[in-house]
């Protein structure tokens, strides 16, 4: 489609995205040159608001340079694909992972900490999700169990979600897992620390769409631990995520 | 209190108690951008849909990228569609600039080369989105800082494709202004050159002045005297009335300063247009 734009045309407005992106001095006609440093820094300025809201703690953590350093290095080398600026952040996150950067060996959980921030955002901004037709009481053992659809389960390698990320050391190192969701009436998004085994919980629930009594005879041989044992350490867990409203309740 | 006829103002967050209301805020529509509510859900979706039953939404985009040598992008437009339908939006803006190249987002306008390919690569541009919206757009004349190797003047830049695009004008009289500060001509004589009969939307705005010969267009400002000098003037020469827009981004003042604003727009527009309307 593109027939009409002249290479020469099409140069001009690629060195200006460049500059504004990298800050290297631009080679463009007509250009008044003690003028587009505004372009840059308003371009800065957008990116580095929206980050700083998606990612408070990661900025609170950094020190300035170290944060401007990455915001940096994000805007010269990274091509944002969003079209709604709100998601710009996930491809933040997705930067960071995938590059080698000096910062993440002195933050050895920077990437779990981005991780989890971008997460809330993600579930307290996405498109509402039908909830199964369900009712509030029912068997727990017998009937299946429905849960609230809007949820993430995040598998991290250090608790960023319960210590202040500050005092988390390579002593932290473990297998964390942690339920985000949305609350249906307030759209609020809450946080829990889960064991593997309720997170391994969570999603056959959801998925398979069975009675509980058949979920844990499986967990029982995957977990080896007695069904009984099981279900009176389950049962609690469960109560408890009726009460925040994670389980709606049973299947109709 | 009553709704003001002309005037609307853009959909802030921390006003939507106060819009729902509709006490201490009485725009007669809200702008929105559409990227910032589509494809979301939970709360802000509750309250939007709510804002969108009891006002016209009009639509300010942000990310159509309209002027740049990337591919369009379909997949977006979709999108864009859907939301326009969904609520029922009558007046879908963009920027005559360019906030996308070489595939990377930027989030910000960046100006055109005044140059003839460009008009032609554009006007095809928004033609196509045009058939495929199914509608009209408004372009926006945006403020801007530097030339981009310029061979053609700006007003002729955009009545070039306002003509060879069938599209409509978004006037922005507040980068009127800027741009005549900025690149020192004359705001009125510009207005004048440009295709009036096409402009469907204004919007006014209050911006800073950082150099002795530099304005920055911030929407975080009041509107000045001589932008509602030169709103007025604009609107004696439309032939038709249109929907004018307050845009306030940043640096936000009390609810009563932004409404003695909107007053202070309607008024003209009342003497501008009613009167003169009534007289026809
Ligand atoms: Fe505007």
């Amino acid at each position: 489609m593109n027939t009409h734009l002249h290479n020469y045309t099409h140069t001009q407005q690629s060195r200006l995205a460049d500059y504004c992106r990298t800050g290297d001095p631009p080679k463009i006609d007509g250009l008044t040159e003690n003028r587009v440093h505004h372009y840059r820094r308003l371009i800065h300025g957008v990116i580095d608001d929206t980050l700083q809201s998606a990612f408070p703690l990661t900025c609170d953590l950094l020190s300035q340079e170290e944060w401007y350093g990455v915001v940096d290095a994000f805007l010269s080398n990274y091509k944002c694909q969003s079209t709604s600026i709100w998601k710009m952040p996930s491809e933040f996150y997705r930067f960071v992972e995938e590059t080698g950067l000096e910062i993440k060996e002195k933050y050895i959980f920077l990437e779990d900490l981005l991780n989890f921030e971008w997460t809330e955002v993600e579930i307290y901004m996405m498109p509402d999700i039908a909830y199964p037709e369900s009712k509030t009481d029912g068997g727990w053992l017998s009937e299946v169990i429905a849960v609230n659809p809007e949820y993430k389960i995040l598998q991290l390698n250090y608790p960023v979600h319960l210590k202040n990320p500050k005092g988390i050391t390579e002593n932290d190192r473990g297998e964390y897992y942690v339920l985000l969701f949305r609350e249906k009436e307030s759209g609020k998004v809450r946080f829990m620390n889960l064991s593997v085994y309720f997170s391994w919980l969570i999603e056959k629930v959801e998925i398979e769409n069975t009675p509980l009594i058949k979920i844990l005879k499986e967990a029982a041989q995957v977990f080896g631990v007695n069904e009984k044992a099981l279900f009176e350490n389950t049962l609690p867990f469960l109560e408890e995520l009726k009460a925040n409203k994670f389980i709606p309740g049973f299947y109709i | 209190m009553e709704r003001n006829k002309h005037v609307g103002i853009g959909f802030r967050k921390d006003f939507a108690e106060e819009f729902l209301e509709g006490k201490d805020l009485t725009p007669a529509f809200l702008e929105v951008a559409p990227e910032n509510w589509m494809e979301i859900g939970g709360y802000w979706k509750k309250v939007f849909n709510k804002i969108a039953a009891q006002y016209p939404i009009y639509t300010h985009g942000l990310s159509l990228s309209i002027g740049t040598p990337d591919e369009l992008d379909w997949d977006f437009l979709k999108k864009v569609k859907y939301f326009l339908n969904e609520h029922n939006v009558q007046i879908y803006s963009e920027h005559l600039s360019y906030s996308k190249c070489d595939n990377a987002h930027l989030y910000d306008l960046l100006p055109i080369p005044f140059r003839w390919d460009a008009v032609k690569h554009i006007s095809q541009r928004i033609k196509s989105v045009q058939d495929f919206l199914e509608r009209k757009i408004a372009i926006e004349i945006v403020s801007y800082y530097t030339p981009v190797a310029a061979e053609m003047s700006e007003v002729e830049f955009i009545s070039s494709i306002v003509k060879e695009a069938d599209c409509n004008l978004l006037l922005d009289v507040n980068n009127i202004y800027v741009n005549a500060f900025n690149h020192n001509y004359d705001s009125k004589e510009f207005i004048e050159k440009l295709p009036l009969d096409k402009v469907e939307y204004i919007h006014m705005a209050g911006h800073e002045q950082v150099a002795p010969d530099l304005i920055i267009d911030t929407h975080g400002e009041p509107i000045i005297d001589p932008v509602y000098e030169l709103f007025e003037f604009t609107a004696h020469k439309l032939p038709k009335t249109v929907p004018v827009l307050l845009e306030r981004d940043f640096n936000i003042p009390e609810l009563n300063e932004l409404q003695y604003e909107l007053n202070r727009l309607e008024n003209i527009c009342t003497k501008a247009w009613d009167y003169e309307h009534s007289l026809a």
